[in-house]
Parts: C-alpha cells; sequence; structure tokens
C-alpha cells in the first residue's frame, strides 16, 4: 500500500433483500483529495456512504483505514475514528446558536460546567478558517441554505476529522453559494483532510475533484484522475450498459390526446409546463430530484394551487381545484412515497383497494362487505397480488405487491389516466418487471400513463415519449426513437 | 387464524375484564350482583357513554378532545338556563344545548382541521373557555328543579329498563353501524390510519376531521341533557373529568390511540368497566383518595398494552 493512501476498501458488498446494492467493490482514496464519487440513482454510493458512516454495520469486505482494518459499531464510532459525513437533509438544531450546534453532544467543560467562552472562541476560529463571515452566536434560524451547510461541515470537521464525506451538498445551493463552499473546501484539503464528495453535476465534479470512482449497479468501475477523464468518457462509465429485455415495452399505436397542458404555471416552483399525453401512452417525465416534476402533477390534479396555465382532458377545459374532481374524471395518482402516501398501511387489502371509489360499494348509503370482497378478489387475482386475503393489512405485504394494491385502487376507481410518481423507488428486480408488464397491460387496454422516474432505464425501457425538467423548467422533449441517456443527460446539466 | 383470535381478544378484552372484575366485586360484596345495583351502573354509564362516543369517533380519526367534559357542562348550562329563566319551551331549550354542543364542536374541528393546531392546544383552550362561560352564566350556582317535560329523559323507565339506557344503546346501534356501513365511517377510519394516504386518495380530511369535531360535539350535548334530566339540576361540576373518563373509555375499549382502529361499541364495555369499577370500590369502601390512582394505573396499564402492540407491529 502506498503511502498516501487514507482509505482503502476491498471486496464491500452489502445486500438487501432482493436487491445487491454492493457487490465487491474495490478501491482506494488518497489522502489530502477531493475524490468525487459519481454513478446513477441506485448505483450504490449511498449504501457505501452508509457503511463508512457506521449506519449500515453488516457487510462483506473489508475497510482500511490507515492501513488498519476498521470495525465500526455506531456513526459515534465513525466519529471516533474521524470519519465525519455532512448529509444532504441538514440536522441542526434551528433554535439554537451556531456554536451551540458545533458543539451538540461535544461539549467542552471547565470544572464540570459547560465553557462556553472556549467553545464560541473555538466556533469563531473555526468559521474564520473556512473564510466565513457569520458571527458564532448568530442563530441557526437566521442563516441562509448555504450558511447552514457551513455549521454542518464546521460540526462534522469540529472532532478531529480526517475523512469528510459530502453528500450532495450543492443541491439546494444558488451558484454563488457553491463557489464560496468550493473555496472553503479547497482550504479544508489544505489542511489536510480528505474528502469523498457526492455529485450528480458534472461541472462540479470537473471543477473540484482530483479524483473520480465511478459505481453502476453496485458495482466498481473505474477510479481515475480527473486529468484523464473526459465529460463523455464520464457519462459513458456511468450509465454505460447494454439493457436486456428488461422492459418489456409493447409498441403502441397512439391515440387521440387525452391530456393536453399548456404554459402550467407555479410561481417560484415551475413555470411554463406544456406537454401532451395520448391514448396508450406511456409520458415520461425525466429530471434530478427537485426538478418540479412531482409538483406539476399535484397542481394539475388540484392537490396544490396553479398560478396560470390550461388543462384540456378529452379536448375539454378543465380545472380541478379538489383532487376529488380529477378523480372523478379518471385521472388517478400513484404517489411518491408509497407507505406515507400512497397506502393506509394499517388498513386492509379491499380497505385500500375501495378508499377511492366507495360509491361502486354502497348501495342506498350502505356500504356492503360482500361488494367490497368480490372487488378486492377480482383485483387482488388481476394483478396477482401475493396476499393471504383481501383483508391482510397492506403492511404486511412486499414493496411490490403494495404497489399493486396502489394501481388496482385507481383501477378501481376507473381511471383511464394514471400518474405513476416514481412507480419502482424500493421495490427490488423481479418485482419492477412485474410493475412494468403491469403497464404494458393497461396501456394496451386503452389507458395511459404519466411515469415520473430518477430511474433513466426504466423510462428509456417504457416511455413513448420523455418531457426532461430542470429546475422548474422543461429544458426538452424526446421521442422514444431520440432518447438515449446520454441526451437526456446534456439537456439536464 | 391466530392473527384473527389476536384481534377477537384485542376487541372484546373489556368484556372479559368486566366479567372478570364482575366475579371479583360479586365474591367481595353481597350488594354487587343485585339487580337495582347492576340497572344503577347503568345509569350512571348512560351520559358518560355517550359523550364517549364523540371522543372515539375523534380518535378513531386520529385526534383527540380534551373540552368534552366541559362541553357536556357547557350546554347543558345553556339548556338549563333558558328553560328555567327565560321560560323557552323545554324542547326548543333542549335543541338549543345541542346546537351549543355542535357549536363547540366546529371550533375544535375548525382550529385542528383547518388552522391546523394541535388537537391538545386547541381543544385544551376551548376546555377552559367552556368553563369559563358556564361559570359566568350559572354564577357557579346550581340551576335545579328544571320542567319536568324532561325528567322521564333522564329518570323515566320502559318497564325495568331506564329511558336513558335505552338512549344509550340507540345511539351506540346506530353511531357503530355508521362507522362500519357507511361512507362517513369508513373515511374516518382510512384519515386516522393514514391522513397523507387518505389525502392522496381523494378524501376531503379537513372537512371530515372539522365533522368528527362537530359530532363530538352533539354527542356531548346529548350527554349533558341526559345528565341534566337525571339529576334534576345542572352546576358546573358536571361533566367534570369526562375529557379524561371517555378517553381511559377508549382505551379500554380497544381503540388504537393512534387512530385508525377500534370498534365504536367496545367504548361502550370500556365505559361498562370503568363505571363499574367505580361501583365495586365504593362498595368495597375504598378510600375515595385511592380510586383515582387506581384509575390512573388502570390507564397506564391499558396504554402500554396497546404500545407494545403497535411497537411489535412495526
Amino acid at each position: 500500500m502506498s503511502e498516501d493512501t487514507i482509505l482503502s476498501l476491498r471486496g464491500i458488498t452489502k445486500e438487501f433483500p432482493g436487491v445487491k446494492a454492493l457487490d465487491d467493490v474495490t478501491f482506494t482514496i488518497s489522502r489530502g483529495r477531493i475524490h468525487a464519487l459519481v454513478g446513477e440513482n441506485g448505483a450504490g454510493k449511498s449504501t457505501l456512504i452508509k457503511i463508512l458512516a457506521g449506519i449500515y454495520l453488516n457487510y462483506k469486505g473489508d475497510i482500511l483505514l490507515d492501513g488498519k482494518k476498521l470495525t465500526l459499531r455506531s456513526p459515534a464510532d465513525a466519529q471516533a475514528h474521524g470519519i465525519s459525513v455532512v448529509h444532504q437533509e441538514l440536522k441542526l438544531c434551528e433554535p439554537l446558536s451556531i456554536t451551540e450546534n458545533i458543539f451538540l453532544g461535544n461539549l467542552l467543560y471547565r470544572g464540570g460546567l459547560a465553557d462556553w467562552k472556549k467553545m464560541h472562541h473555538k466556533a469563531a476560529e473555526m468559521l474564520a478558517q473556512l473564510g466565513m463571515s457569520m458571527r458564532e452566536t448568530q442563530l441557526v434560524e437566521s442563516l441562509s441554505v448555504a450558511q447552514k451547510q457551513v455549521v454542518e461541515i464546521c460540526k462534522a470537521i469540529n472532532h478531529n476529522c480526517r475523512l469528510l464525506i459530502m453528500d450532495e451538498p450543492s443541491a439546494t445551493l444558488t451558484d454563488k453559494e457553491l463557489t464560496v463552499m468550493f473555496s472553503m473546501m479547497r482550504r479544508l484539503v489544505r489542511s489536510g483532510v480528505t474528502i469523498i464528495y457526492i455529485s450528480h453535476r458534472m461541472e462540479e465534479i470537473f471543477n473540484l475533484a482530483d479524483d473520480i470512482t465511478v459505481l453502476r449497479d453496485g458495482r466498481f468501475v473505474k477510479t481515475l484522475p480527473v486529468q484523464e477523464c473526459s465529460r463523455e468518457e464520464l457519462i459513458r462509465l456511468m450509465v454505460g450498459r447494454t439493457l436486456v429485455n428488461e422492459y418489456p415495452k409493447c409498441e403502441m399505436e397512439l391515440g387521440p390526446p387525452v391530456l393536453e397542458v399548456t404554459g402550467l404555471t407555479q410561481k417560484g416552483v415551475f413555470d411554463n409546463i406544456s406537454f401532451t399525453l395520448h391514448k396508450g401512452e406511456i409520458l415520461g417525465f425525466s429530471g434530478l430530484v427537485g426538478a418540479g416534476r412531482t409538483e406539476v402533477m399535484l397542481a394539475l390534479l388540484g392537490l396544490s394551487d396553479l398560478t396560470k396555465g390550461e388543462v384540456r382532458k378529452d379536448g375539454r377545459m378543465v380545472h380541478y381545484k379538489k383532487f376529488a374532481q380529477a378523480i372523478r374524471a379518471g385521472i388517478g395518482l400513484i404517489p411518491e412515497d408509497r407507505k406515507k402516501q400512497g397506502l393506509v398501511q394499517i388498513a386492509s387489502i379491499s380497505g385500500n383497494i375501495c378508499m377511492s371509489s366507495l360509491k361502486k360499494i354502497i348501495r342506498r348509503g350502505i356500504l356492503s362487505k360482500r361488494l367490497e370482497r368480490r372487488y378486492a378478489e377480482e383485483y387482488i387475482k388481476a394483478l396477482s397480488i401475493a396476499a393471504p386475503g383481501p383483508d391482510t393489512e397492506v403492511q404486511y405485504l412486499s414493496g411490490g405487491n403494495q404497489q399493486k394494491v396502489v394501481i388496482a385502487k385507481w383501477l378501481m376507481a376507473d381511471s383511464d389516466i394514471i400518474i405513476m410518481d416514481e412507480p419502482t423507488r424500493g421495490i427490488d428486480v423481479g418485482a419492477k418487471s412485474e410493475i412494468y408488464r403491469l403497464m404494458g397491460k393497461l396501456v394496451r387496454q386503452g389507458k395511459s400513463i404519466i411515469m415520473i422516474s430518477s430511474e433513466m432505464p426504466e423510462l428509456l425501457g417504457m416511455c413513448d415519449n420523455i418531457v426532461v425538467m430542470y429546475e422548474g423548467r422543461k429544458v426538452g422533449e424526446l421521442t422514444r426513437g431520440q432518447a438515449s441517456q446520454e441526451a437526456i443527460m446534456a439537456l439536464c446539466v | 387464524m391466530k392473527d384473527k383470535l389476536k384481534q377477537l381478544t384485542r376487541e372484546y378484552s373489556s368484556i372479559l375484564a368486566i366479567l372478570v372484575m364482575g366475579a371479583v366485586f360479586t365474591v367481595a360484596s353481597p350488594y354487587f350482583l343485585t339487580a337495582q345495583n347492576l340497572t344503577n351502573i347503568l345509569l350512571q354509564c348512560a351520559a358518560l357513554s355517550i359523550a364517549a362516543i364523540g371522543q372515539a369517533l375523534i380518535v378513531i380519526s386520529g385526534n383527540l378532545d380534551l373540552s368534552i367534559g366541559q362541553c357536556v357542562c357547557f350546554s347543558s348550562v345553556i339548556g338549563a338556563y333558558l328553560m328555567k329563566f327565560m321560560d323557552v319551551n323545554p324542547w326548543v331549550a333542549v335543541v338549543c344545548a345541542l346546537l351549543m354542543g355542535c357549536l363547540i364542536g366546529w371550533c375544535n374541528g375548525f382550529l385542528v382541521a383547518y388552522v391546523g393546531l394541535p388537537a391538545f392546544i386547541a381543544t385544551l383552550g376551548m376546555q377552559m373557555i367552556c368553563q369559563s362561560f358556564a361559570k359566568i352564566i350559572t354564577n357557579a350556582t346550581p340551576i335545579a328543579r328544571l320542567p319536568e317535560d324532561i325528567a322521564f329523559l333522564g329518570r323515566g323507565y320502559l318497564g325495568p329498563i331506564p329511558i336513558c339506557v335505552l338512549i344509550m344503546l340507540a345511539f351506540y346501534a346506530l353511531i357503530q353501524f355508521i362507522a362500519a356501513k357507511t361512507r362517513f365511517g369508513r373515511n374516518v377510519f382510512a384519515i386516522g390510519g393514514g391522513k397523507e394516504a387518505a389525502y392522496f386518495a381523494g378524501i376531503p380530511t379537513k372537512k371530515y376531521l372539522c365533522a368528527t369535531y362537530i359530532l363530538g360535539g352533539l354527542l356531548a350535548g346529548v350527554a349533558g341533557v341526559l345528565l341534566m334530566s337525571r339529576l334534576d339540576s345542572v352546576s358546573i361540576t358536571n361533566g367534570n373529568q369526562y375529557e379524561f373518563d371517555t378517553l381511559i373509555a377508549c382505551v379500554i375499549g380497544g381503540l388504537s390511540t393512534t387512530g385508525g382502529k377500534g370498534k365504536i361499541v367496545g367504548v361502550l364495555f370500556g365505559t361498562i368497566f370503568l363505571i363499574m369499577f367505580f361501583n365495586g370500590m365504593t362498595m368495597l369502601d375504598v378510600d375515595p383518595f385511592y380510586q383515582n390512582a387506581i384509575k390512573g394505573g388502570v390507564l397506564i396499564i391499558a396504554i402500554t398494552a396497546d404500545v407494545l402492540g403497535n411497537r411489535k407491529r412495526n
């Protein structure tokens, strides 16, 4: 092992039920450099970080820190070894001061009492060192997002940090704030800290990183110095795989437009979004998390307010003020958060399936248990939902079967347009392709689907057309023929 | 099968508890198992158990109502005041009392569902407001000897059965039916089981939450009227502690404290358990000072069972 290696990973493998999140990952990280970790969603970056942070404790393989084998027992243990993580979501106590946050759980004492004078002094020193102008006594709630990020970083490096892991810290920052953060990171590196940096943004990686490691589908692809890598090469390394027939797309003759959206705007969230959905079409929505895809759909369905824009359903102008109106008009939504938004976990399968179409099982004001059961059994069979029976609570089902219950809910409600927001998130590979087949079946029956997804392969595999959104704007629309991961990424960055 | 059994024991554990406790008291006191005493227990149940239905609906929807006791009190104060001092037709006064209950419930519902206050805070505030108004109107002196027209509600008998017990049973039958067999009931359960999921299924959650509070207020009003008729007087102590007793009845009756689960009928058994418990304690000459401590213990045990059950599920 060479002198300047701080961390080396050997054969790291981490399995979840049904998924191999990391498969024999081996690479090293050089001391005092900024090392970018890149890959698509699902490539295994966050799993790897969670292992390094001491959150996931069961894995195969060895981690060597400064040549010594590292066995972490908790996140605190990781910190004690000098590994700190700045997570994407900030974890700060808003009503406390900067100093209090930095030393949270880590107070300095003198004579058994907290030594605030010393802590304030150290905090001020740290801020100055990073070139920051905030005062250490300022309350965190009064800071901007970027400044809060700095506090997070101070908190992370306070404890003798040698290896700082930053998980997409740039996602919520403006360009100006980014510049400040980058110069701060460079100062850190000069003071001897090694940084692992995760980002989706290409130009950032090329501006900032010294080395790049690419992960794909849980496997290590390549580590290379940034000088030896072109942007095209990097994209190819990230996405370069040939798709077998994972996506049973059936070619459909597209019918007339069923949903025409023009100039949809929600002030400050998304702007001037237009698209058309045809009968039998699967229309994809691609973009980074936070591009405004979900928000467009919610506004369209009356789940949030619109500032401007027109929606036509089957040629007729509509404006849904409540989601119930959209449901009656035949539009269903499979929400992003299946567990919390898609299903009432403690309710039965039949209860969930019938939730949006009680009128079908109510006769003269009275709910018919018999009808409810019959419908539920029908859908359980049609979608091959694996469950003991319609009375089983959905919390006991697997992710794939839960999602099928959500789909059944909208079939029961006679939706002819189903909007699916990340329909396969957290679902294992086998169940995924079942969901895809189901989608194919639905469009053959003349239904239309909008699919929002962060997984490009599934968009490419399943969609007739793909709308690409970036920071609240539509930046392009690609047909099935034009669409490729490279083409989408080129629009996104 | 095992799940089914578990569910049954969960839903009907209160019946079992009633039987066991009844057996103990029967052995301990010769006066316990008499027709008169049992009727007496049911009589005492009537008002509380009807107020508990309202609490139950609110708990099922995932909230709670701390104003129920004072809502019982204030609405009956309004009714009594109108019929006694304003010469309002007693039945019109009763309707006014019920409307007052609805109004209080609407305030709760508005604050919780539309303003977005935590139920604990909103209903605690309403509790204090109701209590204060009841004192202002009555000057803290009881209003006694009310018109005879309403006497049969609380003191009348149909054969051997008190009318108010029949009213209680009728309300339980009605609300149990509504909870199990109608759109309203189904949606309230859905909201309590997962508010966001209910919202994303197109259920107007705010409207429903508000409605459960209005219904809760109405039922508290009914309880107030029955109490006023049975005691033939209204004082500011009427309905005191009902907010807690109804909550205890809900928990013992098998409702999940986090909402979305349980049976309305279970709450009736929960109430009977509670009243029977105090009846037996009094009969055994247990110092009343100890009784609340024992009640507190029972509550903690019941909720612990619920929490442990939930934890196991997750």
